[in-house]
């Protein structure tokens, strides 16, 4: 019974881990309708700030979320105005080869510059929580937790209440009608996809206390992210912390389903999201 | 025209002294020092992950390659049947992907002529390069691919100077024993690839030989970035030893799961991951007490009939690549499938590949490394594994005693009292 508490604790904590790593790109995906591919180096990326942050300055991993933001954000703008802007409106097997591309040229760099060690944000308070009974919550994970709502809370905000945000929703409900009553769209897709780094940057961030990282870590979160956003639905935040959440719980009671075990943890996450397309092509909360 | 002429003369001249020059150090041993006569150079070819996912583990195993190849030359090379042979080592960066280390062997031995291989880094990648060695009769000599799987398809021609994975964690089971209180029950998780599933398996098998219980067993998928669950159940069974059977990452997350969730166990061990200086730093304090089985430490006293000891080895070593970290033992078990091939080279009295592999086959020598024999699979059965433990954010051998520097620090403190 206290192990069934334990689990579901975890479960929603983990669900919340996720929830930053999908939000991100479902917004990417959502509005610029790129199937980001090297959204898992930007949450390495991200984590690897932090860790740099951390190890040199003695920076709080906590603290240094804004910066990793901020950093992806800036990269993120650039790639997009720069690059991937190029074959915005080429099929979408363009967009996912060149953010490929981008997804390989980021970890060799990271590679040559970090090289392939494994790291990890360990501050002192690491490991320590809060006790109820039989169940323990991890402080770290839980402010990770905490934190992923508050991301995907901003976003949702930004999206529904600010100018940018009503302009990025016009450009991806039609983005002619937009340019015509004088949106610039370059900017606002630029924007989007800054905005979906800065994401990434974050979650980056919250992954480097939980788990150990390195330049190559980043693919499992973009398929993480891809299974998310189309377990969610695509179009808005609300479809992807679903998702995410029944992610978390997916992979965690997967990991302990009765007279499995654990190897078919993937299966039964995999299992699911066939289901899901079958009887939902277009994902719990999708429109 | 005359002009021409001349030209084209003399530029058959030299062709023809070029060739003739190219040809002479291939041909009979010129014998320029006296006694000890030189003869062609024997080329090795090894594909190595240079770059990609494993590229910390591929430069280590070329450190150890290099480290020998260094010192052979400077002897004048491998003697042959009284002739001094200078040694080559061609190197092909296989990116840490099996497939292309297959086919850049082929490429090294078609294209680059190398007569002898020394193995890649890891499981999967040896596991395609022994079929090339089979199908080319070239002998690989591998330091880097511990599964037994790879050794049981009836190869003749692949050779591992490594303890089988079986034997990873076996020697934590035998030290446990040792112990007091005696540990009784014994929690494992393991990865799902070929290599942590078979030492996981000899855990498995072995530990109620010694009177331990395994009251948890459980595979997570390779590559999984979450294992908290699974550390959660194992709590639940309140195991006194809890074993990981993977990859450093997943070492990493499975001690910081266990600090999270307060899964007190008197000995945590991991197969992979804490022999590494990574280990440390990613998890400072939390790391110390943590064991694992390792192929060999720099504090092991072996007494070997040729080539260095242990401390002469780490000296040379951080002469050689100028640092102050002790060699780890990827750098050490590469050089010693050098020191197996030169000894088997030697011993054939022969650069004939069917000779050498017979060699290798009945080869039994004592290095730095420990004992290298090969059974009749090609897999070292001899040597065994030395059990690290860290203790105040440094690494210690605990095990067996003979070769031991300290004492293990057991039981494991609980983690709220460290």
């Amino acid at each position: 019974m206290s192990l069934l508490a334990q689990q579901l604790v975890l479960a929603v904590l983990l669900g919340g881990v996720y929830v930053a790593v999908a939000v991100g790109f479902s917004l990417v995906w959502g509005i610029l309708n790129i199937i980001n591919l090297s959204h898992g180096a930007f949450i390495v990326v991200g984590a690897y700030i932090t860790w740099t942050l951390f190890g040199r300055f003695g920076i709080d991993p906590f603290l240094s979320l804004p910066l990793d933001a901020l950093a992806l954000f800036v990269i993120g703008y650039a790639l997009q105005r720069g690059l991937i802007n190029r074959v915005i409106r080429a099929p979408v097997f363009f967009t996912l080869l060149l953010t490929f591309g981008v997804n390989l040229a980021i970890v060799n760099l990271l590679l040559a510059v970090f090289t392939s060690d494994f790291r990890s944000v360990t501050p002192s308070y690491a490991g320590s929580g809060l006790t109820l009974g039989p169940v323990v919550v991890p402080y770290i994970r839980l402010a990770a937790f905490v934190i992923a709502f508050v991301v995907a809370g901003l976003l949702s905000l930004l999206l529904a209440r600010t100018r940018v945000g009503a302009a990025i929703q016009a450009v991806a409900s039609d983005r002619d009608a937009a340019q015509l009553v004088g949106i610039d769209l370059r900017h606002t897709y630029a924007l989007t996809y800054g905005i979906g780094a800065a994401c990434a940057g974050v979650a980056g961030g919250l992954l480097s206390t939980v788990q150990a990282i390195s330049p190559t870590a980043g693919d499992p979160y973009t398929l993480q992210a891809f299974v998310i956003v189309v377990l969610g639905g695509l179009g808005s935040v609300t479809a992807t912390v679903v998702g995410g959440l029944l992610f978390g719980f997916i992979e965690v009671f997967g990991q302990a389903a009765p007279g499995l075990g654990a190897g078919y943890a993937n299966a039964i996450a995999f299992a699911v999201l066939v289901v899901v397309l079958v009887v939902r092509p277009q994902g719990l909360l999708g429109r | 025209m005359r002009l021409s002429r001349i030209a084209s003369l003399a530029v058959a001249v030299v062709l023809v002294a070029a060739c003739s020059s190219g040809a002479a150090p291939g041909g009979a041993p010129s014998g320029s020092g006296g006694a000890a006569k030189t003869g062609a150079d024997i080329i090795i070819g090894s594909p190595i992950s240079l770059t990609g996912s494993t590229s910390n583990e591929g430069n280590l195993s070329k450190q150890g390659y290099d480290m020998w190849l260094s010192w052979i030359n400077e002897q004048g090379g491998i003697t042959v049947d009284g002739v001094k042979h200078k040694v080559q080592i061609k190197y092909e960066d296989d990116q840490s992907k099996p497939d292309l280390s297959a086919q850049l062997m082929q490429k090294l031995i078609s294209e680059g002529h190398a007569q002898f291989i020394l193995g890649p880094y890891g499981s999967p990648a040896t596991a395609s390069d022994a079929v090339i060695a089979e199908k080319n009769q070239i002998p690989m000599v591998e330091a880097n691919g511990a599964a037994e799987a790879i050794f049981n398809k009836g190869y003749k021609y692949t050779f591992g100077v490594l303890s089988p994975a079986k034997k990873y964690l076996a020697g934590v089971i035998d030290m446990a024993a040792t112990l007091t209180p005696k540990p009784t029950t014994v929690a494992i998780l393991s990865a799902d690839d070929n290599f942590s599933v078979e030492v996981a398996q000899g855990v498995v098998d072995y530990a109620p030989t010694k009177g331990m219980k395994v009251v948890f067993d459980q595979k997570y998928p390779n590559g999984s970035t979450d294992v908290s669950s699974l550390v959660a159940q194992a709590k639940a069974t309140n195991p006194d030893i809890l074993m990981n059977s993977g990859h450093l990452a997943e070492a990493i997350a499975i001690n910081k799961a266990a600090k999270d969730l307060g899964l007190d166990a008197k000995i945590l061990a991991y197969s992979v991951g804490p022999s590494t200086p990574q280990f440390i730093k990613a998890l400072g304090k939390d790391a110390d007490y943590v064991y694992d089985g390792s192929q060999w430490t720099p504090q092991v006293k072996y007494t070997p009939s040729f080539y260095l000891g242990e401390a002469d080895y780490v000296k040379a070593y951080k002469t050689m690549f100028k640092t102050q970290d002790d060699p780890d033992y990827h750098v050490a078990e590469s050089t010693a499938a050098c020191l197996a091939l030169q000894k088997a080279i030697e011993n054939a009295s022969s650069l004939d590949p069917a000779k050498v592999r017979d060699a290798l086959a009945k080869l039994d020598v004592m290095t730095f490394f420990g004992q290298i024999k090969f059974d009749s699979r090609g897999l070292n059965i001899y040597k065994p594994m030395v059990v690290e433990q860290i203790q105040n954010g440094e690494h210690h051998t605990v095990y067996p005693p003979d070769v031991a520097d300290k004492k293990p620090e057991y039981p494991t403190p609980p983690w709220s009292q460290r």
